[in-house]
């Protein structure tokens, strides 16, 4: 048994530490009180809040008497800290309790985590890494909501006005556009790693460079890492190159980040790949980087030929699968489609063979880039559109990085239900949340400024390292990400019509964005800060808006949530979209959603869903070339659905309850939940009940007694 | 395009062409847009009702065995919609049931030959008159027939789930293959009527043809109940004949 001045020992050498870290559990019996300091609980009260040393004290002792006099014989740290809150609660000391908080988490709540598996993020796998991030996660979240919002901010993402994104990331920017010009360039010198790598002479070494610092980032930003013309900058190291080896170089490329499923947290990481058939404008002219991180004296215009033959090895990867046949989930392969692709003699050919893909294991994401735009994706849909000034620093493609500092949603179902059908009411409560989302970016910068500013000494010395003149986060270019959930719940509440089912519903909801950009183009000429709109991929904030409101709007919520209530399978339909389950051909879903993809800067993306039909490829093709010249669609996908087994561990198209080939009930269902895919098993409830509803292709109705119509599949 | 320029976004039946459309010639299914009935092309699929065969696999049986059942979608209403996909749509199939069937065909097709849209038929070559007659007058630009089994009596009396002239069907193979225009073949292999042998065999009548698709059976819900969730081959069985197939028809 440990004696008192051991243990006051010992606390000396730990400091700052809890209450009483040392006396995790305090042994109490008739006699005594073993290991048991009053002192501490003094030293506590004076060390983290602004209390006088006399209540202190009488704090202090009140609680040894209620311990001596009790009859329980074991206490524990966090016991303690709740009598001594009592005690000040007691006393209307209010500020000093919350100072004097304790984050944590039951002991129920730690073994559930560790016994079962994380539903709210399906890119999490369930392990001893996972749990540590989510138990991490959750006391940040906590510190986050305590002590880096206010609590106007906190209060409302509580309530579920809004909801902050990735808080329990509250110290990391949210996500990232990279260049591989910049570890071309400076090789691989990160502040915390033990060696420094220069730059790389091999593609094979660029892509371990690559990987790594993948890997360095995802550990210093919340999502995605998105890698701007990967194609392109890996070129220059590829001439001369066999089809054999570049397609063994593609090869690895996608495994490296697919199996990347060891790394923090035990999470893949999010990775997109950004492509190109043709050598985009804003590259062409600019001198190259090869080998050694040297100039090669040619410019990626002259590279054209190599990054062709790397981007088609890269979709004959993505057409094979992994093993078992599986699309790869991660990296996502995202193709720029521009004006001059179309002016390329060749590009049916790519389009047709990025269309196989498209059908076959539906990887391929096609983003638009119409006119002059050019952008770099990330994440679900994210991206950022080049500004003049970016497109001069594509002169030096390793300035090229960008980020989202934050992101923030806005639940619209909400708004609709308090605003009594009055339109004046509900822009003026859409306002209102814009505001708060505004606040909480304040904040979070702010909270995000005070890290960096400890510069190499902080905890994001990787962001603030300084290698080409300024830091490697430039904050000056960062975006603040506004979003929204539920904009056909929150029309349907409002008007009595979800946006597809009449004309006057969908211009309403196209007035509603139109405000929120006008607002959020205001912001930012206020704050001088860039606040654009995001359709926010809201893979668990659909469920719970629709939980929270169950909760607090019913019973008017439940006439408007979407998904099985009884089955507790709820949600509401993600940012602007049109309901799943609408009756639509994906002609009209992809004309109508393109409709609010301009007011949307942080970028769109609408889903086809393929169920298990598997499309012939120049029909997706002569679609994906109409999407772009007849809509202002940003970005669309093709989802088909699979069935994998893990007993004879083969693949088929269509979700089925039995592997086709083996007929084994140890079968994973695939198909995109957000933005990326992933197994169905892994799903929350709400994502569960929308995917019964999403709406595939219909031909026949079927009449009832009725006269009632239900929609058949064909 | 400009926000406000939307097309209304309904259900057909709350469209107010609805019900002012005339129902002559009875279509029961509109598929507005297919990605795989036509490969190369982003089609409109009609399903007219009917057949005069009684396939077991047959998937589409309501529209065979029950027409009745099924709401009638108004001409007008399948043109207006075609018109306002213009552009996007680059050509319609008629399916069914058996198309060839139906007395008002002709007159369908060329009405919707007037939008601008190239034709595709699906049928089973029953009636190789009417497939005829419609290329010659220029109504039709692709033909997908349907062989259902090798060319002898049991065999497709068995695979059709009816006895079968098979001089129509030879002459419709002839026909097409003549090549005045696109053509299909395809093969819906259910492994309680096909066996490996059948399907090479039934290759060799249509040897010099520029393909014949193999598609795999859909036990889920098909016209005979006795195939109800029996397994179809597997989809490396299904690979292997497709090559074995395609080495004899292009011999």
């Amino acid at each position: 048994m440990v004696t008192v001045t051991d243990i006051r020992e010992k606390q000396r050498s730990i400091v700052p530490g809890d209450t009483t870290d040392m006396a995790l559990f305090v042994r109490t019996s008739e006699e005594a009180m073993e290991g048991w300091d009053r002192q501490r609980i003094v030293d506590a009260l004076m060390r983290e809040t602004y209390i006088d040393p006399d209540t202190a004290e009488v704090i202090s002792q009140e609680v040894e008497d209620i311990i001596r006099s009790s009859t329980i014989n074991m206490v524990t740290t966090p016991l303690i800290r709740e009598l001594v809150d009592a005690k000040l609660i007691e006393r209307g000391l209010e500020e000093v309790r919350k100072q004097h908080t304790r984050l944590g988490m039951p002991l129920y709540d730690v073994n559930q985590l560790i016994m079962h598996p994380n539903k709210e993020n399906a890119n999490v796998p369930h392990g001893p890494e996972a749990t540590n991030l989510t138990l991490a996660e959750t006391i940040k979240k906590e510190y986050a909501l305590l002590h880096v919002f206010s609590q106007e901010v906190a209060d409302a993402h509580m309530r579920g006005d809004i909801h902050l994104h990735d808080l329990g990331f509250i110290d990391r920017p949210y996500c990232s556009g990279q260049s591989l010009e910049y570890i071309k360039k400076f090789g691989l010198n990160l502040p915390n790693s033990l060696s420094m790598a220069k730059p790389a002479k091999h593609p094979e070494v660029l892509l371990a460079h690559m990987v790594k610092f993948a890997a360095g980032l995802q550990s210093h930003f919340a999502g995605a890492i998105g890698w701007d013309a990967v194609n392109l900058f890996f070129a220059p190291y590829l001439v001369g190159m066999g089809d054999k080896e570049v397609r063994q170089l593609a090869q690895m490329l996608i495994f490296e980040f697919s199996q990347q499923a060891v790394a923090r947290g035990g999470q893949a990481i999010f990775t997109d790949l950004n492509l190109y058939w043709e050598v985009p404008k804003h590259f062409r002219d600019v001198p190259a980087i090869g080998p050694n991180g040297e100039f090669t004296g040619k410019i990626y215009q002259d590279y054209l030929k190599e990054a062709r033959r790397f981007v088609w090895a890269l979709f004959d990867v993505y057409q094979e699968g992994d093993g078992s046949g599986r699309p790869f989930f991660f990296p996502k392969p995202l193709v720029h489609i521009t004006e001059d692709f179309f002016r390329d003699p060749d590009h049916q050919q790519f389009l047709n063979h990025i269309c196989a893909i498209a059908s076959e294991k539906g990887n391929t994401y096609f983003v638009f880039d119409r006119g002059e735009t050019a952008k770099i994706s990330e994440c679900c849909r994210l991206s950022f559109k080049l500004e003049a000034s970016d497109l001069e620093d594509a002169r030096q493609p390793w300035k090229m990085r960008y980020s989202a500092l934050q992101n923030v949603t806005l639940n619209l179902p909400r708004i609709g239900y308090v605003s009594d059908g009055n339109d004046t009411k509900l822009f003026e409560k859409v306002s209102h949340f814009m505001e708060l989302a505004v606040r909480a970016h304040l904040e979070k910068k702010s909270f995000l400024e005070r890290l960096l500013s400890l510069g190499d000494e902080g905890p994001l010395a990787l962001l603030t390292m300084n290698q080409d003149g300024e830091s490697y986060l430039r904050m000056h270019r960062a975006t603040y990400l506004i979003g929204m959930v539920g904009l056909n719940e929150m029309v349907k509440a409002h008007t009595g019509q979800e946006m597809h089912e009449s004309k006057e519903a969908f211009k309403f909801s196209l007035q509603v964005i139109a405000h929120m950009k006008l607002l959020a183009d205001k912001m930012s000429k206020r704050f001088g800060m860039r606040f654009v709109l995001e359709q926010t991929p809201a893979e668990s904030t659909a469920y719970r808006f629709a939980k929270l409101d169950m909760r607090f709007h019913s019973p008017q919520a439940g006439h408007i949530i979407k998904g099985d209530i009884a089955q507790g399978e709820i949600y509401y339909t993600n940012s602007t979209y049109l309901s799943s389950d609408a009756v639509m051909n994906p002609i009209e879903r992809v004309r109508q959603e393109g409709l609010f993809h301009p007011l949307i800067d942080a970028g769109s993306l609408t889903h086809i869903w393929l169920g298990e039909s598997r499309p012939s490829p120049e029909s997706l093709a002569s679609f994906v070339t109409k999407t772009f010249q007849l809509t202002q669609n940003d970005q669309i996908a093709f989802s088909p659905e699979f069935t994998t087994c893990n007993e004879c561990a083969r693949t088929a198209r269509g979700l089925m309850n039995n592997c086709p080939y083996c007929g084994s009930e140890d079968v994973d269902g695939i198909t995109r939940i957000t933005g990326y895919f992933t197994k169905i098993s892994s799903w929350n409830k709400g994502k569960l009940g929308e995917l019964k509803d999403r709406h595939r292709n219909q031909a026949f109705i079927k009449k009832d007694q009725n006269g009632q119509h239900t929609q058949l599949d064909v | 395009m400009e926000p406000g320029t939307e097309t209304e976004v309904l259900l057909f039946q709350e469209d107010p062409r609805w019900h002012a459309g005339q129902k002559t010639i009875g279509i029961k299914g509109f598929l507005e847009t297919s990605f795989l009935d036509w490969p190369g092309k982003v089609v409109s699929v009609l399903f007219l009702p009917g057949c005069n065969f009684r396939c077991p696999f047959c998937h589409n049986h309501a529209l065979v065995l029950n027409p009745g059942g099924l709401e009638e979608i108004p001409r007008t209403y399948i043109i207006a919609r075609l018109a306002e996909l213009e552009g996007w749509v680059d050509g319609v199939c008629i399916s069914g049931g058996e198309p060839t069937i139906h007395p008002r065909l002709p007159s369908l097709i060329a009405e919707i030959k007037g939008l601008g849209l190239p034709i595709k038929l699906d049928t089973n070559g029953s009636r190789p008159h009417i497939v005829k007659s419609l290329v010659e007058k220029g109504l039709v630009d692709c033909v997908a027939m349907d062989v259902k089994a090798p060319l002898n009596e049991t065999s497709y009396a068995k695979a059709a789930g009816t006895p079968v002239d098979l001089e129509k069907i030879r002459e419709s193979i002839d026909f097409l293959l003549q090549g005045e225009i696109e053509y299909h073949f395809r093969t819906t292999v259910v492994p309680a009527l096909h066996k490996g042998e059948d399907l090479l065999d039934l290759a060799r009548h249509l040897s010099g043809s520029s393909s014949l698709t193999l598609q795999n059976f859909n036990p889920d819900d098909p016209l005979d109940p006795k195939l109800k969730g029996t397994t179809p081959y597997t989809e490396e069985w299904l690979q292997q004949m497709r090559e074995q197939i395609a080495s004899i028809i292009h011999h």
